[in-house]
């Protein structure tokens, strides 16, 4: 009888870890047949698209970077992201530390105003927006991307109020009481406290800025300013015939992503649990 | 720009309903504030100048020129601005490209939400039992969320091109002898193509949001049952799906709210095409306003998208707080 249904369990489990692996190969599909055709001429990839490549041909890699200027793009990329994240962080964990170390009438009113402004989709003011970056002569530069970007401070201010809220208020009092002043506290004590949180909101974040399309792609126009996903899209054009070449640029952009999940997988589950989920 | 948006109710929905809370509940006290004179009290407001800066410059601004833009025919250039009342609006319900995009936006949204969540939540089930190479398994259905779904869009038009050297053409030929089927070139084909890659892109992601709140319920649970009898379908049944409906809130209000906001998956995958049948509300405004400067009727557009974003998510927030409360 035990023995019967330690049989069954081993039988169910190898059956589960058949279907799971199955499904999982399945999902990955796409992305072996990107990655695995990026070694291969044209005439072997159109001949067998999802076979290994019979030799190791890196040709594809070494034109795409001759023919698109990729570094431009990454460094566009990393400035615009850098940046915008620490804006973005700094300042919604200094509306953070204000509105949970003083509560006045203004401080509630701003509060509510926050809330409404997360409900806000961009593209309702997507258009005056362009038309400010126009007026104030920052279209089409990083600088105006950051800008833009700033309105993520939004979304950082209201999970690090939540986790500073946590925090055991003591700490402030007494560094008060030792004379320190506000920005000596926020900077030494507050900061260094809420890091957990910073790491989890940065994380996302980045993941929104590297990854953004839509906000590049309405407010820049010339090619020197464009960011990675940005210099993919202009590009089908130019390889539209060629796809290894476009695989190898497809993944050529996607690899700091990959490297960037491996490095931060943690970070992003556990922001998932504590609702740090973005859109 | 698609905004973040972590809805603060959803980070509530998950403190309150959920036992997977980071840090526990917040204090009660903590209201009160420093004591102090002026200076001191100046001195912490001051760390608010940057986010009412924020606040001021990149929403509530921006936000009463749209609405104010919408009632008028200004164009960007002509100085003489007039008002036209709701004429804008009335233009809107009769060109066909916008409601092409209405009718696309809310079907992606409402086909999106409804797929991804009938394929997550038995994923996280299975997910969450014992399996050889489970971590790896769960890393790689989580994965396609994380690059850039703008470039994913585009490596799929390839994959999915109607020419017969697409690779899923290919693979349907070799196995079945049929096709080459027009995935992109078709309107139906193509809407559902858009949701396909959107769910595969997704339903990982949140498979593993619900992974997490199964984790949190307690095995006693359904060892109690087992004991009473109950099979695995009732338990799924009667344990399982009333301790996810928090997950459940959240998962569907994001897909939904994300769905309505949708731009880049479409856009790359099939430009909104062919003719208009992939083409988003989103994509509409960027084109009528900044490409065309039609920036009153895109302004029109953009306000009746806000209102329209604004009423899915009340409606369906409460929607789902009333079945979580019906089950409870």
């Amino acid at each position: 009888m035990s023995a019967s249904r330690t049989t069954r369990a081993r039988i169910a489990y190898t059956g589960r870890s058949v279907v799971m692996l199955s499904l999982a190969a399945l999902i990955a599909v796409p992305l072996y047949y990107v990655v695995v055709n990026t070694f291969k001429t044209q005439a072997e990839m159109s001949a067998s698209p999802l076979a290994l490549p019979s030799r190791l041909y890196l040709e594809n890699y070494t034109s795409v970077f001759g023919t698109v200027p990729l570094a431009a793009s990454f460094v566009n990329t990393l400035v615009v992201t850098v940046a915008s994240v620490a804006v973005m962080l700094l300042v919604g964990a200094m509306a953070a530390y204000a509105m949970v170390v003083r509560s006045s009438r203004f401080n509630a009113v701003l509060g509510l105003c926050l809330l409404a402004a997360f409900v806000i989709p961009g593209q309702s003011t997507l258009i005056p927006l362009y038309r400010l970056l126009v007026d104030i002569g920052l279209i089409d530069t990083l600088t105006g991307l950051v800008l833009l970007y700033s309105a993520g401070a939004i979304f950082c201010y209201f999970l690090i109020q939540g986790y500073m809220r946590t925090l055991p208020f003591e700490i402030i009092e007494a560094a008060r009481i030792d004379g320190a002043g506000p920005w000596q506290i926020f900077w030494r004590i507050v900061l260094p406290l809420v890091r957990p949180i910073l790491v989890t909101v940065g994380v996302f974040q980045t993941m929104w800025v590297w990854n953004d399309f839509i906000t590049p792609n309405v407010f820049l126009t010339s090619p020197a300013n464009r960011t990675i996903v940005l210099q993919v899209y202009s590009a089908v054009g130019q390889f539209s015939t060629d796809w290894p070449s476009f695989m190898t640029l497809s993944v050529i952009a996607l690899m700091p992503m990959v490297v960037f999940f491996v490095f931060t997988q943690r970070h992003i589950v556990s922001g998932l649990l504590g609702g740090a989920v973005k859109g | 720009m698609s905004s973040t948006s972590v809805r603060p109710d959803v980070g509530r929905a998950v403190q309150a309903g959920s036992p997977v809370v980071p840090g526990g509940a917040p204090p009660v006290r903590r209201r009160g504030g420093p004591q102090g004179g002026w200076k001191q009290v100046a001195g912490y407001q001051a760390f608010l100048l940057p986010v009412v800066a924020v606040f001021v410059v990149l929403f509530l601004v921006p936000l009463a020129q749209t609405f104010y833009y919408s009632f008028t025919d200004f164009s960007g250039y002509s100085l003489d601005t007039e008002f036209v009342g709701l004429e804008n609006y009335g233009r809107i319900l009769t060109d066909p490209s916008m409601l092409a995009g209405l009718g696309f936006t809310i079907g992606f949204a409402v086909a999106q939400t409804a797929v991804i969540t009938a394929l997550a939540i038995p994923l996280a089930v299975a997910l969450d039992r014992a399996f050889a190479g489970r971590s790896l398994v769960r890393s790689l259905v989580f994965f396609p969320a994380i690059p850039s779904i703008a470039v994913l869009g585009l490596v799929w038009t390839y994959i999915l091109s109607p020419l017969g050297s697409g690779v899923l053409n290919q693979v349907i030929d070799a196995l079945t002898g049929l096709g080459p089927f027009p995935f992109l070139s078709d309107p139906w084909m193509a809407r559902g193509s858009v949701v396909l890659v959107a769910v595969w892109s997704q339903v990982g992601w949140h498979a593993v949001l619900y992974l997490a709140y199964l984790q949190s319920i307690p095995a006693d649970y359904y060892e109690v049952a087992t004991i009473d009898g109950a099979s695995r379908p009732q338990q799924f049944r009667l344990i399982t799906l009333p301790l996810l409906a928090p997950a459940i809130t959240i998962s569907t209000f994001l897909l939904m709210t994300n769905g309505l906001k949708v731009y880049d998956l479409p856009f790359t995958l099939t430009g909104g095409g062919p003719g208009y049948s992939t083409f988003t509300l989103t994509q509409s405004i960027i084109t009528s306003g900044v490409a065309q400067g039609e920036y009153g009727r895109a302004s029109a557009l953009a306000v009746l998208f806000t209102l329209a974003v604004g009423a899915v998510s009340l409606s369906q927030l409460l929607w789902s707080r009333r079945i979580e409360g019906r089950i409870r």
